[in-house]
C-alpha cells in the first residue's frame, strides 16, 4: 500500500483526569474519505483538533504524508478545514474570505484572483464574491467554507460537521456534492459526524468511536452487516439482537449453530467462536421477513412470533413483534400492498442463516 | 385600541420621555433668554449668554474637560484592550481579583472612589505633586471598566471558531489578530472609548475632589458657579455640554458603527 496521505499512531488526549482520546491509530489512503462517527462525547471531534492543531496531544503521534506534524502549529500544518459553524469572516466579502489562505501564503495577486474565481466557480459561487457572508443562505455560506478549505490546494480536507446546521433537503443535496467534490479532487478527507445517514452515503471507510477508542473501522458494508461489537451494530441503523450461545464451531461456509432463548438457529460468523461462548445474534429489521405459521421456506430460520404493532411510515412498514421468549423485534418491509399484519396475530419471523450476524464481543 | 394595561403602558412611556426630553427643552429655550434671569417660557430672545458661553472663562474649563476625556479615553483603550484580552481568554493567579478591582468603580459611587484616591495621594504624599496627572489617573480609573467591559463583550461575542480558521488557513498569532480578532472586535473597542469619554467628560464626583484651581473641568465650573444661582449662561453651557457627547457618539455610530454596543448587549457583524 502507498503511504498513507494521514496516520495517526496511538493518539491520546486527556482533559483532566478523562481521557477524551484513548488511544487512536488510523491510516487514511490518499484520496480516500474516512468518518469518524460517533456519539456526542466520543472523541470524534478531539481527535479532528488534534489532526487540525488545535489542541495538542498528551501522546501519540500524527504523521501527514510520512511527516510527523503533532508539534507544528496549525498555522504551518496545511490542512483544510470546514467548520461546524463555517467560521466565515464576517468582516469580510466572499472574495476576501476565499483569498485569505493564499494571501497568507503570499500568492501573487493575479494568481489569487484566478484561484478565487476558479474555487468559486468549483462551488458553483461564480457572482457572489462580492457578497458578506450575512447575505448569503445556509447552504452558500457552507460553499464558500469548502471553497476557502479547497483553494489553497491543502494537503488534506478535514470536514467538522459542515452539514449539521442545514435543514434536511439541502443536507441530502450537499452530501452528494461534496461527495462528487471530493473524489473529483481526489483529496484526503477526515469528516466528522453523528450522522449515521452522511457516513454511510459518503465515506469509503468509516471509523466508529464510543470512549475516545475506535470500536471499528471498515467500508459502510462492513459497518452496517458485519458489525464488530453491540455497540457498533446499535449505533448504526436499528437491528434485532437475541441473546444466544455458540452451539459447535464454525462450519466451512460461515456458519455456526447458535442455541437462543427464541429458537436455534444458524448464523454467520467472523474468525471461530469457541463452542459455549455466549454471543447476541443480530438481524436486521430489512432482512426478517415474516409469513403464515408453517409458510418460511425451507432452509430459513424460522421463529414462531407475535405481532404487537405496525407503524406505518408510509413507503415502510415497520412490523413490531414479540419472540416467542418475551424478546422484542421488528421487521421492516416495503408497503407493496401485499403485506397485511394484524396486532395479535401469530407468524413466523423467518431469516436466512447468511443475513443474519453473530456478535462476540461483549459490550 | 385596547385599553387598560396598554393605555397605562402607554401614559408611562409618554411620562419617561416627556421628563427626558422637557428638562432639555426648558434648558434650550431658558438660554435664549433677553433678561438676566432664567424665565421660562424665555422673555424675548437673545444669544448673548450663548456669546456669554463662548468667552474665555467658561472655554477654557470646557476644552480643558474636552483633552483630559480625551486623553482618558485613550488611555483607557490601551489599557483596556490587554486587560479585556487577559479576562476573556486567559486563566491567571489573581484574576478574580484583578478583574474586580478593575471593574469595581462601575458600582462603587464616584465620590467614595474620588475621596479614597485624594486621602491615598496625600497620605503618600503625592497629592501636591501630582496635580494634573492625579486628576487624569483618577479618571482612567472610573473610565476603565467601561472600556474593558465593551471590549471583553466583543471579544465574547466572536465565535472562537473564526480565529481557528484564519490559524488553519495559515495566518500566524499576529496575522490573526491583525486581519480577524481586531477589525471584528473594532466597534467594541470604539464603543469603549466613547463609553469612557463621555464618561469622563460628564463626571463631577472625581473630579470635585482631585481638581485644582485653574484646571477645573467644565462640571466643576459649572458647580461652583451655581452658588450664584442658575443664570442662562449655565443653560447654553448645559445644552453645550449635551452636544458635544451627542455629535462624537453620532460620528462613530456613523463611521465605526458601534451602535449595536451602545443600544444593546452585543453586536456582531
Amino acid at each position: 500500500m502507498a503511504e498513507p496521505a494521514l496516520r495517526l499512531e496511538s493518539l491520546v488526549k486527556r482533559f483532566g483526569t478523562h481521557a477524551a482520546v484513548a488511544g487512536i491509530d488510523l491510516a487514511v489512503a490518499p484520496g480516500e474519505f474516512v468518518t469518524l462517527l460517533g456519539p456526542s462525547g466520543c472523541g470524534k471531534t478531539t481527535t479532528l483538533n488534534l489532526i487540525a492543531g488545535f489542541l495538542m496531544p498528551d501522546g501519540g503521534h500524527i504523521e501527514l504524508n510520512g511527516r510527523r506534524i503533532e508539534e507544528l502549529p496549525p498555522f504551518k500544518r496545511d490542512l483544510g478545514m470546514v467548520f461546524q459553524d463555517y467560521a466565515l469572516f464576517p468582516h469580510m466579502t466572499v472574495t476576501d474570505n476565499v483569498a485569505f489562505g493564499l494571501k497568507m501564503r503570499k500568492v501573487a495577486t493575479d494568481e489569487i484572483a484566478r484561484r478565487v474565481s476558479e474555487a468559486l466557480m468549483l462551488v458553483k459561487l461564480d457572482g457572489f464574491g462580492a457578497r458578506r457572508p450575512n447575505q448569503l443562505s445556509g447552504g452558500q455560506r457552507q460553499r464558500v467554507a469548502l471553497a476557502r478549505a479547497l483553494v489553497i490546494r491543502p494537503t488534506m480536507l478535514l470536514l467538522d460537521e459542515p452539514l449539521s446546521n442545514l435543514d434536511l433537503k439541502l443536507r441530502e443535496e450537499m452530501r452528494t456534492e461534496i461527495s462528487t467534490l471530493q473524489r473529483r479532487l481526489g483529496i484526503a478527507t477526515v469528516f466528522v459526524t453523528h450522522d449515521q445517514g452522511e457516513a454511510l452515503t459518503m465515506s469509503d471507510r468509516i471509523a466508529v468511536m464510543q470512549d475516545g477508542r475506535i470500536e471499528q473501522i471498515g467500508t459502510p458494508a462492513d459497518i452496517y452487516e458485519r458489525p464488530a461489537t453491540r455497540f457498533v451494530a446499535s449505533f448504526i441503523g436499528s437491528i434485532n439482537m437475541v441473546a444466544g450461545t455458540v452451539a459447535g464451531s464454525a462450519a466451512a461456509d460461515g456458519l455456526t449453530r447458535v442455541e437462543t432463548a427464541a429458537g436455534p438457529a444458524l448464523a454467520r460468523v467472523g474468525g471461530n467462536i469457541p463452542s459455549g461462548r455466549e454471543v447476541a445474534l443480530t438481524i436486521r429489521p430489512e432482512r426478517l421477513k415474516l409469513a403464515e405459521p408453517g409458510a418460511a421456506p425451507d432452509g430459513a430460520v424460522a421463529w414462531n412470533a407475535t405481532v404487537e404493532r405496525v407503524v406505518y411510515t408510509g413507503a415502510r412498514l415497520e412490523v413490531q413483534l414479540r419472540l416467542a421468549d418475551g424478546t422484542p423485534a421488528m421487521a421492516e418491509m416495503t408497503n407493496d400492498g401485499t403485506a397485511a399484519f394484524e396486532t395479535g396475530e401469530a407468524v413466523v419471523a423467518w431469516f436466512r442463516p447468511g443475513d443474519a450476524w453473530v456478535i462476540a464481543a461483549a459490550g | 385600541m385596547r385599553s387598560g394595561p396598554w393605555t397605562l403602558l402607554k401614559v408611562t412611556v409618554a411620562a419617561i420621555y416627556l421628563f427626558i426630553l422637557g428638562p432639555i427643552a426648558i434648558t434650550a429655550a431658558v438660554s435664549f433668554n433677553a433678561t438676566n434671569r432664567s424665565f421660562f417660557p424665555p422673555r424675548g430672545f437673545s444669544l448673548r449668554w450663548w456669546g456669554e458661553a463662548f468667552s474665555p472663562q467658561w472655554i477654557q474649563p470646557l476644552m480643558f474637560s474636552l483633552e483630559l476625556a480625551a486623553l482618558t479615553a485613550i488611555i483607557a483603550t490601551v489599557v483596556g484592550v490587554p486587560l479585556a484580552f487577559a479576562f476573556q481568554r486567559y486563566e491567571f493567579p489573581g484574576k478574580a481579583i484583578i478583574r474586580t478591582v478593575t471593574l469595581g468603580p462601575l458600582i462603587l459611587p464616584t465620590l467614595v472612589t474620588g475621596i479614597a484616591l485624594l486621602q491615598f495621594l496625600t497620605v503618600i504624599g503625592l497629592g501636591r505633586w501630582l496635580g494634573y496627572w492625579a486628576l487624569l489617573i483618577g479618571h482612567v480609573i472610573i473610565c476603565l471598566p467601561f472600556s474593558v467591559r465593551t471590549i471583553a463583550i466583543s471579544l465574547q461575542a466572536m465565535p472562537g471558531s473564526v480565529e481557528q480558521a484564519a490559524t488553519n488557513l495559515g495566518a500566524g498569532p499576529l496575522a490573526v489578530l491583525r486581519y480577524v480578532t481586531f477589525p471584528l472586535i473594532m466597534p467594541g473597542v470604539f464603543a469603549g472609548m466613547a463609553f469612557a469619554f463621555i464618561h469622563s467628560f460628564t463626571d463631577i464626583n472625581m473630579s470635585l475632589f482631585i481638581a485644582r484651581p485653574g484646571q477645573r473641568p467644565v462640571t466643576v465650573a459649572i458647580m461652583s458657579f451655581l452658588d450664584f444661582g442658575f443664570a442662562p449662561t449655565l443653560a447654553a453651557l448645559s445644552i453645550l455640554s449635551l452636544l458635544i457627547p451627542l455629535v462624537l457618539v453620532a460620528l462613530l455610530g456613523r463611521f465605526v458603527g458601534i451602535g449595536n454596543f451602545l443600544y444593546q448587549e452585543q453586536g456582531r457583524g
